[in-house]
């Protein structure tokens, strides 16, 4: 009895001394500390994600995208980077776990997420907290760039942006004066939609009402038959592509014949195509095109080779995924010091050098250059219709 | 065990004679109040908008009908959940969409009507042996070796089988939703035209073979519930096993018939759900699962003709119910699930759940 209780305790001095000593080497100044590597031990940088339930396909592809930007970029100083692949189910309650569980590994140095942006909402202050710098690949909600985070940035571009433009586009180019915003519930497509709302009453047009609707509803054909007996022009839709697949698909039963329906960027892809088949025509959403180039070619080639799918399948947003995790990788090649035989990452200095991104070679952009509010994505897009099967550059743009 | 179940209606019938009636006189008069201002002082809606309301409500009812059977038939006989019965129907579905793929694939699918009506056939016959013999397997591997288990058990046992049919259906079919190919004479947009209140409503060919199919379903099983030799073993089962074992019946036999059915029934509407509906994934048997389970509740569980009853009457009040009481449809599923709430408290059996036996307590 006696010995056990003298080795817990001398168990337990070692694990103290251990905890307390060996970082005196080198002086850290950085306000938020420093990431401290042995020899041998990896860099952690994560993508969270859904990877399991209804939007798996998103964070499959997205994840992807990551997993390659990792293989192209696979050290920094000796040390192996590490992409830590984490799953919020779609959920915020998920993702807040995911957040918290990822602060507490004092490896983890950079995230490459979260995807969707009530996920990333409950996230952004647990990262602010402990000092762990984001890059998002697909939140669009205005919001974030604008409430003087340090930690968020985004490679995307801002809804503020995409409700302007589509209102913008809805008045003046298809000459439509009355809509109905309808939502997923979600912050991105409540966002959405309130902010063409906005932007539409603004330029003199009238919105019949804001409807909301239960994100991965089976069944929207009540909820359409409502909305038709409103009598709108045009639906505007702020969510992603499965739902919108099955609204587009229910319309015509639900008395919505003929009435336009106008997605967003998370409705773009050779998914939603394929989902909603021949009621997809005359649809529109939103696109970043994603300009031709070797580095793309090579992905789209990478990516079928490692995978088997090919690329774009799933959701149009894995070069996001890549780029968010490239300009995370390469700002921690810039900030890393060798300390002896330790690698040091300061978590301050690489929250500030990846807002001083200039011109990086990406996918989705041949000179992504961060903003000081964190928006590093190109702030240009472009509106798609469905025709003959396929998305193309929708007209008077 | 005894006392707490004879002081419990002392309790609950005092509590009740005060607030059953209050709470009956303010719903049932905020619901005609509701009605009034949407049906004549607001005029929300016009006829057209309540028959496609109406439509959509008895489509999805059949199908919520048609799963809440299989929850009934298993809890009938062995008083568990079958939490991974909506799973079933998630197999079923892909097992139509692969026959179906494969027809239009072999050119077959849209060569003539006949051939149409052959593959819509196999693809539920496919969904239906599909179903069959995964819920088989579900009863021999997941919940056989528990049945002297205590109640909670199985339960729990159902939970881990369902999050594991429809992770192994992620990583079989992949993260990615499916269409499902329906032939051209079924497309989802097509159907007969009516005019009501001088607009267009339609009715798919879709949710009309959806409708009349649950249907013939619902009857095919009462008769084979009440008629047949098998009926009759599962109905003395039910009652008790000991006994009906003691008359000669094998017991493991008639479970794993039970379970046969509600699978062959689970993958059947499956089918119904991807012809109508269209698109189809993973984690598509859970929403009706839950749906289902409900229906099965609100009419009584373990009642056949309550769970097809629940089912028609929940498909109808949830499509309805916010038209009616003038919320908005996100509300959908709170109208739906209130009004189970409101039925269990005046009818803590379901609508035409009958007392349950001691032994079933």
């Amino acid at each position: 009895m006696r010995t056990r209780i003298l080795l817990v305790f001398a168990l337990i001095a070692t694990v103290v001394l251990a905890a307390c000593c060996p970082k005196e080497k080198h002086e850290c100044t950085d306000e938020w500390g420093c990431a401290v590597f042995e020899p041998g031990q990896t860099v952690k940088v994560a993508y969270v994600g859904p990877m399991t339930g209804p939007y798996a396909a998103f964070g499959t592809d997205i994840s992807r995208g990551a997993e390659l930007a990792v293989k192209a970029n696979p050290d920094v100083e000796g040390f192996a980077f590490e992409l830590v692949i984490e799953d919020t189910q779609g959920s915020g309650e998920q993702s807040a776990s995911v957040a918290n569980k990822l602060v507490a590994d004092p490896r983890v140095v950079a995230v490459a997420g979260h995807t969707f942006s009530g996920s990333t909402l409950v996230a952004i202050p647990i990262y602010e907290e402990a000092g762990i710098p984001m890059m998002s690949p697909s939140t669009t909600l205005a919001t974030f760039t604008q409430q003087g985070s340090e930690v968020y940035n985004r490679v995307a571009f801002s809804d503020a942006l995409q409700a302007k433009k589509a209102a913008e586009y809805i008045y003046n180019v298809l000459g439509i004066t009355k809509i109905v915003t309808v939502h997923d519930s979600d912050a991105y497509g409540q966002g959405l939609a309130e902010g063409v709302a906005a932007e539409f009453e603004d330029l003199g047009g009238e919105v019949l009402a804001i409807k909301a609707t239960t994100q991965g509803s089976a069944d929207y054909s009540a909820a359409l038959a409502d909305i038709a007996a409103l009598s709108p022009e045009l639906i505007y839709y702020g969510g992603y592509d499965a739902d919108a697949a099955l609204m587009v698909s229910q319309m015509a039963a639900a008395g919505l014949e003929g009435v336009v329906f106008f997605g967003c960027d998370g409705t773009y892809g050779v998914n939603y195509i394929d989902l909603a088949g021949d009621a997809a025509e005359g649809t529109y959403s939103t696109n970043v095109p994603i300009p031709p180039s070797d580095a793309f070619d090579q992905f789209k080639a990478d990516y079928e080779a490692a995978y088997g799918d090919p690329q774009g399948k799933l959701s149009p947003f894995s070069p996001h995924g890549h780029d968010a995790a490239a300009v995370l990788l390469a700002a921690i090649d810039r900030v890393a010091i060798k300390d002896g035989n330790n690698l040091v990452i300061p978590r301050k200095g690489l929250a500030e050098e990846i807002r001083k991104t200039e011109n990086f070679l990406g996918l989705t952009s041949g000179a992504i250059t961060c903003d000081a509010t964190g928006e590093c994505g190109p702030q240009e897009l472009v509106f798609m219709i469905v025709e003959s099967g396929a998305w193309v550059e929708a007209p008077g743009q | 065990m005894i006392s707490t179940t004879q002081a419990h209606p002392k309790r609950s019938l005092s509590l009740g004679r005060w607030i059953r009636p209050l709470v009956a006189v303010l719903v049932i008069a905020f619901i005609l109040w509701r009605l009034w201002t949407i049906l004549f002082v607001q005029q929300v809606y016009g006829a057209e908008t309540w028959v496609r309301i109406g439509i959509s409500g008895l489509i999805l009812g059949g199908v919520y009908a048609v799963v809440a059977l299989g929850y009934t038939l298993v809890y009938g006989i062995l008083f568990m959940i079958n939490f991974a019965h909506g799973d079933v129907m998630m197999l079923g579905a892909f097992a139509g969409y692969f026959t179906l793929e494969a027809f239009d694939a072999a050119g077959l699918l849209n060569r003539n009507l006949a051939w149409s009506i052959v593959c819509v056939a196999t693809a539920f016959a496919a969904a239906m042996l599909v179903g069959m013999v995964a819920a088989i397997l579900l009863e021999r591997v997941a919940y056989r070796p528990l049945r002297t288990a205590p109640r909670l058990v199985p339960l729990i046992s159902a939970i881990g089988a369902s999050l594991f049919l429809e992770n192994a259906a992620q990583l079989m079919f992949g993260t990615a939703r499916h269409a499902y190919a329906n032939p051209n004479v079924i497309g989802r947009d097509a159907g007969w035209v009516f005019i009501v209140n001088g607009k267009e409503v339609l009715v798919t060919y879709t949710g009309a073979l959806t409708f009349v199919l649950s249907i013939l379903l619902m009857i095919g099983l009462l008769i084979l519930v009440k008629r047949t030799k098998m009926g009759k073993a599962m109905r003395a089962v039910a009652e008790d096993k000991d006994v009906a074992a003691l008359m000669g019946i094998d017991v493991d036999r008639v479970i794993s018939n039970s379970f046969a059915i509600s699978g062959v029934l689970a993958g059947a509407a499956g089918v119904m759900w991807g012809l109508h509906i269209g698109i189809i994934y993973h984690y598509v048997g859970f929403i009706p699962g839950m749906k289902a389970f409900t229906a099965a509740v609100l009419g009584g569980i373990g009642n056949v003709a309550g769970a097809m009853l629940g089912g028609l009457v929940l498909g109808v009040l949830e499509s309805l119910g916010p038209a009616a009481l003038g919320v908005s449809f996100q509300l959908q599923d709170v109208v739906a699930f209130s009004i189970l709430v409101l039925v269990l408290i005046f009818r803590p059996t379901g609508l035409l759940g009958e007392v349950l036996s001691e032994k079933k307590m």
